[in-house]
């Protein structure tokens, strides 16, 4: 049996509010560069990157794997190319609408086979003549080549030669219940000189010749022969699905690695530098992560970020601070780069280390959510609780303003609750916030745990667009006031 | 030993259309049968039965046929005589090599489901004089030399039958037919040579036949192997000389009239795995009524059925409903008289309890269905209608009467009322009254039962009917006042 597994994605299940995280970490900007046009890719790519698990050992087995490919680049594009291309052939040309027809599906599903025989020929040169040494690749062209010889492939090319048998049919059947015709099998032919020597031999033979007046009667003939290759259909149709079955999966597998290449190549022309995470439970570090989302938009490079944090089973990263202050930027930065930590890919930073592959949870405040309104709260609860349904130890939540459509006394019990219950539980918040009375509480009771960042305000009042660590001052109120009320009521007299 | 209908004695039909409609009965067997067409149960569900005896004579059968195992014995056993019937009725225009084999079938699966049934339910625990004296019946069919004889000869010619194995050809126009003598399968060797690759989503092609399987050419083919094994065709043959005639009369009908019962308990299972109730009803000889968790079948159905209760000693029989609009008051009388009438039927009812006195007529008056062509105005043929009822009624009558005397004023409508329920206790008859005028449910000799509000929203029904006296404020009152038009409110904003 051909085994091969380059993702190891099972069980293939999404984390539960893989939508949100989606939209809040603007996964489509990445996977459109890693893609450029490539459907098939953009689909891995989100499965991978929004997967619901994720084990270290998983993650090291892919980021072997990128490297891999980074490497053998020309192989691994030659062969995404010849799966893709095979599977589009054999789906553009064969035609199985109906599955009702078992002539029809004969025909066409042992034309698909040729097809595809071909293709595998091809495959099986480049894995030939490729030396991968990740054990990914490695496994899956050492059970290309043990499984698909020569043997096989003109084995199934003279098969599909007897299917194109033209008019003649050779079965055996019994007699079942009512006298009717059952258990119908379908032979090889016998070959020709045989059946003389039987009729020289004078065995035994009845002949019906239909009246060449009898429609009904050749309706019926078509009919039986269709009965008898019923059977044959379904596994001529099973033996095409399984093998176009087998170049959908290795394009599919392939895709994530072509999508790792593409991205490898923007990062390079974008002079941004990239790094292979490590996992270490105690820290959580990075040196110059760039915002990868927003390199992608504004085509800039733009102000990477720094953090030095020990962990002790979990952390907080709490943000707060003047707007437009890079907090957002750092926020989703930080999320993506997670994610595609994870995923075993290379993220955009010099240095990268994380305590956990967990996954990666959002919470973003939604516009319509900026109003006060038991109505809303409830929503944004509900929305929270749906959530932490799914969250594990070890996973990331990544809050930006969660719980401000209520007013902020009563939010930041709220917020206090929901963000001690989750790092007590060994999960880790990332967290924007301008609730006071949260800050306040917070930060001293965890401060092992928790670091306050802010945006760095050089002291000629300059925004330099990083974050660096803060203490909690009073003060935002006014800040808050605006954000919540808008820009017209300032509190300014005209 | 005759056959004995498992159905018993069959009752009366029902003289009046009118109580069907009124009672939706129609609408309920459409619902109890769904698509069985067979006339014979249809008409059953419009004959009352005339004698207690006969009513229990089917309770009787269906607290056997409430034991799970032999409602499937029998469901089982009933399934395969159909079967063999059917058989033996395609074989009428089959051809003669299929007739054979249709023969054949409807005796191996006439024989397989008499023994088998006749061993499962002796097996098991059956009281009624209906099923235990069907399987005397049985007993002696199965012990008959006949039967022996034609299951004997059954077996040698199937397994004649199950010998023949035939190599066939189809090259243009032509059959070719020879024995077997091995040959390799070509789709295992396809399946093992493609086995490497991983199974994806297994589809299966399906043939469907354009042709009968039963063809000249089938035909044909047959008599193909049939020449080449001789001594196979001539057994098959035998059987169907020596026993051309397979079903039991007897047996024939038991299979048709069970069906009664197995589609009513087949319906009852359904509302049941909804959490509906249905028991089998006893009948009171002191006059009381005791029925618990009586509930609306048609409204079961769709999940909606809130189950109410009636009680009486005996003593008072009337039951005047009154209470909100659109509180349940109508369904709670109709599914009483729904509950009389499958009694009266022998068949279990929608109830988790129901001990009532076995009526002989049920009578309704329901508001007459408007027909310009009428002569009469309505009040007149509600006067009509009640009185006609009057002149039948006695102390086994049961009356439904819903919003009698409603088209005229309520003083007037009030004193009909009183008057017809006085004529009603006088003839000891019962009756359940719906009406919204509240004053005749003060009437010293009747029970009042009033429909409720909901307890969460007071402007809400609850569908629950209890006794007690009628509100003293009404529903309309209230819903006003919550938008401030009571009077005190109103007169305070009107300056």
């Amino acid at each position: 049996m051909i085994e091969f597994d380059l993702l190891k994605l099972e069980p293939r299940e999404k984390i539960a509010t893989a939508e949100d995280v989606r939209l809040d970490l603007e996964l489509d900007k990445i996977i459109g560069v890693a893609a450029s046009n490539d459907k098939l890719i953009a689909e891995t790519w989100l499965e991978v990157l929004l997967s619901k698990e994720c084990p270290k050992d998983v993650t090291e087995y892919r980021q072997e794997a990128v490297r891999d490919a980074l490497k053998n680049r020309g192989s691994v594009l030659r062969m995404y190319q010849i799966a893709r291309e095979g599977y589009e052939k054999a789906y553009r040309e064969v035609f199985l609408y109906r599955l009702d027809d078992p002539k029809f599906v004969v025909n066409e599903a042992s034309s698909g086979v040729s097809i595809l025989v071909d293709y595998l020929e091809k495959l099986l040169e480049v894995v030939s003549n490729t030396s991968f040494t990740s054990i990914a690749f490695r496994s899956l062209a050492d059970s290309l080549i043990s499984n698909v010889d020569k043997n096989f492939i003109d084995k199934a090319r003279e098969i599909n030669s007897i299917l194109g048998f033209g008019s003649s049919v050779d079965f055996s059947v019994e007699i079942g219940v009512l006298n009717s015709l059952v258990n119908p099998v379908l032979l090889l032919p016998r070959n020709e000189g045989s059946i003389v020597s039987r009729l020289l031999s004078g065995e035994k033979k009845y002949t019906y010749r239909l009246d060449p007046r009898d429609e009904a009667g050749a309706r019926i003939l078509e009919d039986l022969r269709n009965w008898v290759l019923a059977g044959v259909a379904t596994t001529v149709l099973n033996a095409f699905d399984k093998l176009l079955g087998f170049f959908r999966e290795l394009a599919r597998q392939l895709s994530f690695y072509v999508g790792a290449i593409n991205l490898s190549d923007f990062l390079e022309k974008a002079g941004i530098p990239k790094t292979y995470p490590e996992i270490n439970p105690r820290k959580l570090y990075f040196e110059n992560l760039y915002p990868l989302s927003l390199a992608i938009s504004s085509g800039r490079k733009p102000v990477p970020n720094s953090l030095d944090l020990d962990v002790d089973g979990s952390f907080a990263v709490i943000v707060t601070g003047v707007n437009k202050g890079g907090k957002t930027t750092f926020l989703k930065s930080l999320g993506q780069a997670l994610l595609l930590a994870r995923a075993g890919l290379f993220v955009p930073a010099e240095r990268f280390v994380i305590p956990s592959t967990g996954a990666v949870y959002t919470h973003f405040l939604r516009e319509e959510e900026r109003t006060f309104s038991y109505g809303k709260f409830e929503e944004e609860v509900k929305r929270f609780r749906t959530m932490v349904e799914a969250i594990k130890r070890g996973d990331y939540v990544l809050m930006d303003e969660s719980f401000v459509s209520t007013n902020h006394v009563e939010a930041s019990v709220v917020a206090e609750n929901v963000v001690s219950a989750l790092l007590d539980s060994g999960v880790n918040v990332i967290y924007i916030t301008f609730l006071q009375d949260f800050l306040h509480r917070f930060i001293p009771k965890y401060s092992g745990k928790a670091v306050l960042l802010v945006p760095e305000r050089l002291s000629d009042g300059t925004r330099t667009y990083k974050l660096v660590k803060g203490s909690i001052q009073p003060g935002y109120a006014l800040e808050v006031w605006r954000k919540i009320a808008g820009e017209n009521m300032n509190g300014e007299t005209a | 030993m005759s056959y004995r209908s498992i159905l018993g004695s069959r009752g009366r039909r029902v003289g009046e259309d009118q109580v069907l409609y009124d009672l939706r009965i129609r609408e309920l067997a459409s619902e109890i049968l769904g698509r069985e067409r067979d006339e014979l149960l249809w008409n059953l569900f419009q004959e009352p039965l005339d004698s207690v005896d006969a009513a229990v004579y089917r309770l009787d059968v269906f607290r056997d046929l409430m034991n799970e195992s032999v409602y499937t014995a029998v469901e089982r056993f009933v399934e395969k005589v159909r079967l063999a019937l059917d058989y033996l009725e395609m074989e009428k225009d089959a051809f003669e090599p299929h007739k054979l084999g249709l023969h054949l079938d409807a005796a191996l699966t006439y024989i397989e489901a008499l023994e088998k049934f006749y061993d499962e339910m002796t097996s098991l625990e059956v009281r009624s004089q209906g099923l235990r004296g069907f399987m005397g019946y049985i007993g002696e069919i199965i012990r008959g030399t006949r039967f022996k004889a034609m299951k004997e000869r059954a077996l040698e010619a199937k397994n004649a039958r199950d010998k023949i194995r035939i190599r066939v050809r189809i090259v243009g126009d032509k059959v070719h037919v020879w024995r077997f003598d091995g040959g390799e399968d070509l789709g295992k060797i396809i399946e093992k040579l493609f086995a490497r690759f991983r199974e994806g989503e297994v589809k299966k092609v399906r043939y469907i036949p354009t042709t009968s399987g039963f063809s000249h050419i089938h035909a044909a083919i047959l008599e193909g192997a049939f020449k080449l094994f001789r001594d196979e065709y001539e057994t098959l043959k035998r059987f169907r000389e020596e026993f051309p005639k397979i079903l039991d009369e007897g047996v024939v009908a038991f299979a048709r009239e069970v069906r009664f019962y197995l589609l009513y308990l087949k319906f009852m299972k359904s509302l049941m795995k909804r959490g509906y109730a249905f028991t089998i009803p006893r009948f009171t000889l002191d006059g009381r009524i005791d029925v618990r968790g009586f509930y609306n079948i048609l409204l079961a159905e769709k999940g909606v059925a809130i189950p109410n209760d009636i009680s009486t000693d005996g003593s008072k029989r009337i039951f005047v409903v009154t209470g909100m609009n659109s509180g349940g008051k109508t369904t709670f009388a109709t599914s009483f008289g729904q509950v009389v009438y499958l009694a009266k039927l022998g068949l279990p009812v929608p109830a988790e309890r129901a001990e009532i006195p076995f009526f002989s007529t049920i009578a309704t008056a329901y508001p007459a269905r408007e027909d310009p062509r009428e002569s009469l105005s309505r009040l007149e043929q509600d006067i009509v209608r009640a009185v006609d009822i009057l002149r039948r009624a006695d102390g086994s009558t049961l009356i439904i009467a819903n919003e009698l005397f409603s088209t005229t004023t309520s003083d007037e409508g009030y004193v009909l009322s009183k008057i017809f329920l006085e004529e009603v206790r006088k003839r000891g008859s019962y009756c359940v009254f719906v009406t919204f005028i509240p004053q005749v449910a003060s009437l010293g000799f009747v029970i009042s039962m009033v429909a409720q509000p909901s307890r969460e929203d007071p402007t809400k029904p609850s569908y629950k009917i209890l006794p007690g006296p009628p509100p003293s404020e009404y529903m309309a009152v209230r819903i006003a006042s919550k938008y401030g038009l009571s009077y005190k409110e109103l007169k305070a904003m009107v300056k």
